[in-house]
């Protein structure tokens, strides 16, 4: 259990006064600072929102750097929508640097390399190390390697950025009855319902494109759009995208459960499966996933490849990586992987924080019996239409683990145009609370 | 440093308001972050402190009878037909209560604004 914070040595970071500073590595007798420190790394879905409370429900009386090597973030939430051209990029990207202003939080813009549990410092990569009392690491995702895959010629597009341009560039270049092949990594991937939303978006478009979907039709050839399935079958509102997939996209999707794909022809546009070959005009691999790279340098994954955690606090449950906390999609709590989701981590971990800094138990019987989380996201079905899914969860005294709470698991089941706005309605806010 | 979870918000509403049996609050005595910390999860819909941008509603403000009792009406549904139905099935009546205090003691708009 965590008890109160014993007092720590504050360890300083030497900011460079120039390019030739060098960063002192510092040990645990460093000078006391006034205010405790707690690092945030990475400034997406979990991180952002991390700073913010953080700052917002001590008063603010903590310290609280935010690294990230992007002063910008965008979204994976909606890109699809840039995907189909519906969407700018620019909409879906946050300026970090804003959260500055706002909540007095430092922007340092460097990589984080490694977190050092066992000293309480964390390697930046240009600037050395930094300090902390604790350290929150919300760094996403990393890809499982697949031999022969080519993320510039096979854009994954499940990181947002740069990638999702890539993809979209491709898609308005193919013939328009060409084949867009794509894969669903196996579970546990980030965003359920993303890659059949994507498949759908994709038909809606390609569809539209080509004249045999929509108001305009043509003679021309279908597109296909091939879906690869490493699980062995839809793992995300299933009702409603098994009735898209074939009510609204029988002529266009093609659906393949339990797909492993073993190599990759980037050259070639190929995809070796246990089915056989796969080629496309159009190929979008989104591999199995990983816990970030840098809690796999900083040892703060299990075998499975996710960071085991405390989910009262967020705290990593590993041996010499105390107060090290994980949150988002790189933790293996068995919550859904979700921009929505990370946020509502975000709240919790620094709630649990603030009351270890402040002497206050995250422990005791009130907060574990009221300790809730929560997911819901829309996905656009059509090219104004959407379904959506939700479902909450509550911590479990006697397993420990975070579960779902009965009754509260729904999906739309359907999809409509109020649900299209709505979506709209729902990201902003979400954007909001998560980058200010 | 020691800075001390907030225990103030309770007492803050009883005297802003002047009348405390207007304003049904959690039980004195209970820790006001976990209402703070419970509530913070309808934020990703409805806003920051329920304060929510574009056609959502708002919570900030609002009655605490309203707050609570629609939240138990949805609990209610014979069958759950949209997202908050679900939601509200994922709290307690106790939870709810703290949720809706919770917002019915802020300000109905954000210090600066209208």
């Amino acid at each position: 259990m965590t008890s109160a914070l014993e007092p720590v040595s504050r360890r300083r970071f030497v900011a460079g006064a120039g390019a030739a500073a060098t960063a002192l590595s510092l040990t645990r007798s460093a000078v006391a600072a006034s205010k405790p420190r707690v690092i945030v790394v990475g400034g997406g879905f979990c991180g952002a929102p991390s700073a913010q409370y953080l700052r917002l429900w001590s008063d603010p009386q903590i310290e609280v750097p935010l690294v990230d090597l992007r002063p910008k973030h965008v979204s994976c939430v909606m890109s699809n929508l840039v995907l189909s051209g519906r969407l700018g990029l620019r909409r879906l990207t946050f300026d970090l640097r804003e959260l500055t202003a706002k909540y007095g939080i430092d922007f340092v813009r460097d990589n984080a390399a490694r977190v050092e549990g066992r000293t309480g410092r964390l390697r930046l990569e240009n600037k050395g190390w930094l300090g902390y009392d604790r350290v929150v690491v919300s760094t996403g995702i990393e890809f499982e390697r697949l031999p022969g895959w080519n993320s510039r010629v096979m854009p994954h597009a499940w990181i947002a950025g740069w990638q999702t341009g890539l993809l979209r560039k491709k898609l308005q270049a193919m013939p328009a009855s060409g084949t867009f092949v794509m894969t669903v990594p196996k579970a546990p991937y980030r965003c359920p319902p993303g890659p059949y939303e994507r498949a759908c978006t994709i038909a809606d478009y390609l569809g539209r494109k080509a004249g045999v979907l929509g108001a305009r039709r043509s003679s021309g050839g279908t597109p296909k759009v091939v879906v690869l399935d490493a699980n062995d079958g839809i793992t995300a509102e299933r009702e409603t995208f098994t009735r898209a997939f074939e009510e609204l996209y029988g002529d266009i999707i093609e659906y393949y459960p339990g797909v492993h794909v073993e190599s990759a022809d980037s050259a070639g546009l190929a995809l070796e499966t246990n089915l056989g070959t796969f080629t496309g005009d159009v190929v979008n691999v989104i591999p199995t996933h990983r816990g970030s790279g840098l809690a796999r340098r900083s040892r703060l994954l299990a075998d499975s490849h996710w960071a085991p955690v405390d989910p009262v606090t967020y705290e990593s449950t590993l041996a010499e990586s105390k107060g090290v906390h994980i949150i988002g999609d790189s933790q293996a709590t068995g919550q859904p992987k979700s921009g929505h989701m990370a946020n509502a981590q975000a709240k919790v971990c620094a709630d649990a924080i603030i009351r270890s800094l402040s002497g206050q138990s995250p422990y005791t019987h009130e907060r574990l019996a009221n300790l809730t989380t929560n997911s819901a996201c829309f996905s656009p079905i059509t090219r104004d239409e959407a379904s959506w899914l939700t479902a909450v969860f509550a911590y479990d005294l006697p397993s420990g683990q975070m579960k779902l709470v009965p009754g509260s698991l729904g999906e739309a089941g359907d999809w409509n145009s109020q649900s299209y706005e709505d979506m709209f309605t729902w990201s902003s806010n979400l954007f909001a609370d998560t980058f200010g | 440093m020691a800075f001390t979870a907030s225990r103030r918000r309770m007492v803050g509403c009883a005297v802003s308001f002047g009348i405390v049996l207007c304003c049904p609050v959690a039980t004195l005595g209970e820790d006001a972050t976990i209402d703070r910390l419970l509530a913070s999860q309808c934020a990703q819909c409805h806003g920051t402190d329920g304060y929510a941008v574009g056609d959502i509603d708002e919570l900030a403000g609002e009655r605490f009878k309203d707050l609570n009792e629609d939240m138990r009406d949805m609990q209610r549904e014979d069958r759950p037909e949209n997202i908050m139905d679900h939601q509200a099935l994922g709290y307690t009546e106790e939870q709810i209560r703290r949720i809706a205090a919770y917002y019915a003691a802020l300000p109905e708009h954000r210090s600066g604004e209208e």
